[in-house]
């Protein structure tokens, strides 16, 4: 009696957890599987009619369309700030991992482009990369970029995307400096100094002993910039809505504007399958190499 | 002991379902939402000033009004398909094309007898909302591209360039230059790639360059054509119009930088000046005005906003009511007043507000424009699939402007695109 | 400068080492602060606008370096502008409050949940533990679809609480907070359960008690992450805009017929300045990462 109660208590506890995870996480994910299968747009919803079957037509319609194609490329592409983010916060970690005088301010200070809101940083970054802006202003100070050659970061089609990945490398390094901070604080402290007294140098040490014991950190940062990186949308939606030329048009900005400016569910569903699927993949991947990985001193 | 468990229960369920239930309060009042498209802050006290004069006459009606901006299509779509469609939407020529293809929109004559809607307004703006013989958009105000031409008077003077030598649109190109050379600023910003509609495609018409043939087919790709694309390819190349105009839409880069002095031209509807006046008077008092140059062709094109019922509306009755009353013409000639906007109605053009001898530039552009309903012509009818067929060619002119394709080939392109969708 | 780690004794160092490291120390500053450059310019550069008067002159221009960067007129005047004009104050309650009801569900959620997943044994423990983690690794990317379309089959769609609702139950909530309940001695249970107490009153009189601080942080992370949040606001109200938080407010600022600059950053310091005076405040909780949150 009292075992049934208790049981009874903490389901009851657990009760409005369960109802919301079910209802807008879990059953999410599966209905987005059997959407992916159906026709399901906004003449159907309209009319109050619920999707229709089509098997695989949404996959066809969409792997075909080349702007699909052109997304996931794109998509991609932006994994390249995985590795330069990942390296230079951990490096950045190392750096203000020691007790020097206002070192307390300076971690502070890196941290605050990751409490800025991506309506913020589109706001600042769009006259930062603007044509007469910051940046052309200091190349030209510095006398790389003449006057005539200056162009707008965002505008011009070659450097658009990169610009916005330095946007996410920006809001990003000081987050997993952090992370990296927390793996570098459960080194002990002996074991540095015990080789420095061996004899090895800084570098030394940094290789054969920090790197090794943050593994499952560099790890677990790794895999959330990963998959941070190939569901960029947010981005591309404040910047440049996927111009200029569908340059920075990613594949999720495409599920997005297949579900919302054309209203079609059912090929949105199929897109986001896809985006899915590769990050699984990519999830794979990064465990075996992360775990395989010889370190070289 | 049973009795927390159940409080637990109930506590969270009741938080869970807060919201679920909306609060049914009878209403007397029947409401409509009434969208408008980039008019506030500026217009905040015309528009409310007309939704109060209606609410009054008809006090068993209220007007909710949201201001839209560059998401409109997408809301409008979006509300429509999620059940929460609003009631008058104010649209523009192409995107209520793409409405009435995607069927979204009632024929405003179920609304309205045709005799009246013929009786008020000028025969040529009603037939820009008019598909396949069915008309589906209420005229509002209208504008026309060439309309007048406001110019900083100083910076002419600095680049030694005399605005009566300004006739056509390669004089105003030229001028362009010289004072991008002489002066640093820009001279007049073209319309090249507006995210709204296929601002290129204009150009074409006012030289006088065939856009579609007999039978519908696109044809704007012949080496003429992309002569003239080529043209403004290499007017951008020369930084001589701002890379911006791929972003952003003109208007809203003309408006930035004439008011710092940085451009010389404004082309068009005079509503600008406003801004202008408010933002930076030693600039507006250096502002003259005159007739706008043309291309080849000497027409002039323009076009009128529209309001528009959605067919999921569900105040139809109601919302006729109020487009009638929105577009009539007290209504239009008092916002021609506010800002020198085209009116749609026939009547306004003998109205005495528009008779002025006055020096202040806003003054004599509202004159200039305000007798020109008759005028207005978009010059060419929006193609089927609007939205897919436009955004592709948007797509090939910025091509072509960034140096990705030639431009003839961005003209094939857009052609072999347009004639495969637009049917 | 003492170093604080247990360095073994050493014989005084040679007078060169030590001006070394005196160089090596500036070297070390000097990098933190390119770093800090980088990281805060862009924010200092708008709070440098946002304090321009724009009247002073004909034309004042945002590009005209160095002089935006150190506005010689300093005036409050954008902010008030700005948010007259735009009646940015609708925009404000609206972030204030879908923060609030974020915040105070969040917390009611997780730490009602946490609770028996870390102190009660019951059939099915494991099993409810294993589907709560698995939402971590489940492909998420494209919920949002369905979330809308469940939302308008709830008839909430354009409501605070369609905004609120999906967002409330997190795993990485209820992990903090089971971790944080773990950590609490089993004796003080013990002795409240001889007591006669049942276990919602353990929860409320000795659990979240104790765990104030855990609450503290993931209160203070939850704000932060419900003030800023951008895309999932301005999807599920995209049939509402009155009910927009300033964060999808004030992109609007930028696409307004009469755009000025100047305005613009008087919106976005009106937006970031809240969220500064919140980290300041508890800076602690955002440096020590949440402990146990990346441990799970």
């Amino acid at each position: 009696m009292n075992k049934t109660r208790t049981t009874l208590t903490a389901y009851a506890m657990l009760l409005p957890a369960l109802v919301l995870l079910g209802v807008f996480t879990l059953y999410p994910v599966l209905y987005n599987v059997v959407l992916s299968f159906s026709k399901y747009t906004a003449l159907e919803l309209g009319a109050g009619k619920g999707p229709s079957w089509v098997g695989l037509e949404n996959y066809q319609k969409v792997f075909s369309d080349p702007l699909y194609q052109t997304g996931i490329v794109n998509s991609l592409k932006y994994l390249v700030v995985v590795p330069i983010l990942q390296i230079f916060s951990l490096l950045v970690a190392v750096l203000v991992n020691r007790s020097l005088p206002a070192i307390a301010f300076f971690r502070a200070g890196y941290y605050i482009p990751v409490i800025t809101s991506i309506s913020l940083a589109a706001v600042m970054w769009e006259w930062v990369y603007a044509k007469d802006g910051m940046i052309n202003a200091a190349l030209q100070g510095l006398g790389v970029l003449s006057k005539t050659s200056a162009f707008g970061w965002l505008i011009n089609e070659n450097t658009a995307l990169w610009a916005i990945m330095f946007v996410t490398f920006w809001q990003g390094f000081g987050y997993y400096m952090v992370l990296y901070l927390a793996g570098l604080q459960s080194i002990p402290t002996e074991l540095d100094e015990a080789a420095r007294l061996d004899g090895a140098t800084k570098t030394q040490v940094f290789w054969k002993i920090t790197v090794p014991l943050m593994k499952p950190t560099l790890m677990i940062c790794s895999l959330l910039s990963t998959l941070a990186a190939l569901r960029v949308l947010q981005e591309i939606m404040v910047f440049t809505g996927g111009g200029p030329v569908n340059s920075t048009y990613t594949a999720l900005f495409y599920v997005y504007s297949k579900a919302f400016k054309e209203f079609d569910y059912g090929q949105g569903a199929a897109a986001g399958m896809g985006v899915a699927l590769i990050g699984f993949l990519l999830s794979y991947v990064n465990y075996r190499l992360t775990r395989d990985q010889q370190v070289t001193g | 002991m049973k009795k927390s468990v159940k409080k637990v229960a109930l506590v969270s369920l009741a938080l869970i379902s807060t919201g679920l239930t909306s609060s049914a309060f009878a209403q007397q009042k029947t409401q409509i939402e009434f969208w408008t498209w980039y008019l506030s802050p500026k217009f905040d006290n015309f528009i409310k000033g007309v939704i109060a004069d209606f609410e009054k006459q008809n006090p068993n009606i209220t007007v909710k009004w949201l201001d839209k901006q560059d998401t409109i299509e997408r809301d409008f779509q979006a509300t429509i398909a999620l059940g929460q469609a609003p009631d008058v939407v104010n649209l523009w020529n192409d995107s209520t094309a793409a409405a009435v293809q995607n069927n979204l929109l009632v024929p405003i004559t179920d609304l309205t007898p045709l005799s009246t809607l013929n009786r008020l307004y000028y025969s040529n703006v009603l037939n820009i909302f008019k598909h396949d013989s069915k008309f589906y958009g209420y005229p509002w105000y209208g504008y026309v591209d060439q309309g007048v031409m406001m110019y900083n008077s100083e910076l002419l003077q600095k680049a030694g360039v005399s605005i009566s030598r300004i006739r056509t649109l390669d004089d105003l190109l030229n001028a362009s230059k010289t004072i991008k050379d002489k002066t640093g600023a820009y001279g007049w910003l073209p319309p090249v790639s507006d995210p709204n509609g296929a601002s290129f495609l204009a150009y074409f018409y006012l030289d006088g360059l065939p856009i579609t043939n007999a039978s519908g087919q696109a044809v704007f790709n012949s080496p003429t054509h992309a002569a003239l694309l080529q043209k403004y390819v290499d007017l951008m190349k020369g930084d001589y119009i701002p890379q911006d105009l791929l972003r952003k839409e003109a208007f809203q880069v003309t408006n930035e930088l004439y008011s710092q002095g940085k451009v010389a031209f404004m082309v068009g509807g005079p509503q600008s000046l406003n801004r202008v006046r408010d933002s930076n008077k030693d600039i507006y008092s250096k502002t003259k005005i005159t007739s706008a140059p043309l291309g080849k062709a000497k027409v002039q094109t323009g076009g009128a906003f529209s309001l528009v019922i959605p067919r999921a509306s569900k105040h139809q009755k109601e919302a006729a009511l109020f487009a009638l009353f929105m577009t009539n013409n007290v209504n239009q000639v008092k916002f021609a007043n506010v800002v020198p906007i085209v009116p749609t109605t026939k009547a306004a053009k003998n109205d005495p507000s528009f008779k002025t001898t006055s020096q202040d530039p806003i003054e004599i552009a509202t004159a200039r424009v305000a007798g020109t309903g008759g005028l207005i012509n978009p010059g060419f009818a929006s193609p089927k699939n609007t939205d897919v067929v436009y955004k592709n060619f948007n797509d090939n002119i910025q091509a072509a402007f960034l140096g990705r394709k030639t431009a003839q080939q961005a003209l094939n392109d857009a052609v072999t695109f347009w004639n495969a969708n637009a049917k | 400068m003492i170093a604080k780690t247990r360095a073994p004794e050493r014989t005084r160092p040679a007078p060169r080492v030590r001006a070394l490291s005196v160089l090596g120390k500036v070297g070390t500053y000097a990098l933190l602060t390119v770093i800090l450059v980088f990281a805060v310019f862009p924010f200092l550069w708008t709070l440098a606008i946002s304090l321009t008067d724009k009247t002073v002159s004909n034309g004042v221009s945002i590009y005209d370096f160095p002089a935006s960067l150190f506005p010689r007129h300093l005036t409050l005047n954008n902010f008030t502008d700005v948010y007259k004009t735009f009646s940015l104050g609708k925009y404000v309650w609206n972030s204030v409050v879908i923060s609030t009801l974020t915040v105070i569900g969040t917390l009611f959620v997780a730490s009602l949940a946490a609770y028996p997943l870390a102190r009660i044994r019951f059939p099915g423990r494991a099993i409810i533990l294993g589907i709560i983690l698995s939402t971590l690794v489940l492909p998420s990317e494209t919920s949002f679809i369905v979330n809308v379309l469940t939302l308008r089959n709830l008839g909430i769609l354009g409501t605070y609480a369609g905004v609120v609702l999906p967002v409330l139950a997190t795993a990485f909530g209820i992990f903090v907070m089971r971790s944080a309940y773990l950590a609490i001695p089993e004796t003080l249970l013990e002795a409240a359960r001889l007591d006669g107490a049942t276990e919602l009153q353990i929860w409320w009189r000795i659990m979240l008690p104790l765990s104030v601080p855990t609450l503290t942080a993931l209160a203070i992370f939850t704000l932060v992450g419900s003030w800023n949040d951008y895309f999932w606001p301005s999807l599920a109200l995209i049939t509402n805009e009155d009910l927009q938080p300033l964060a999808v407010a004030v992109l609007k600022l930028r696409g307004q017929f009469n755009y000025d600059p100047f305005n613009i950053a008087a919106g976005a310091m009106i937006m970031m300045l809240p969220v500064l005076v919140v980290f300041l405040a508890a800076q602690k909780f955002f440096m020590r990462g949440l402990d146990g949150a990346v441990k799970g």
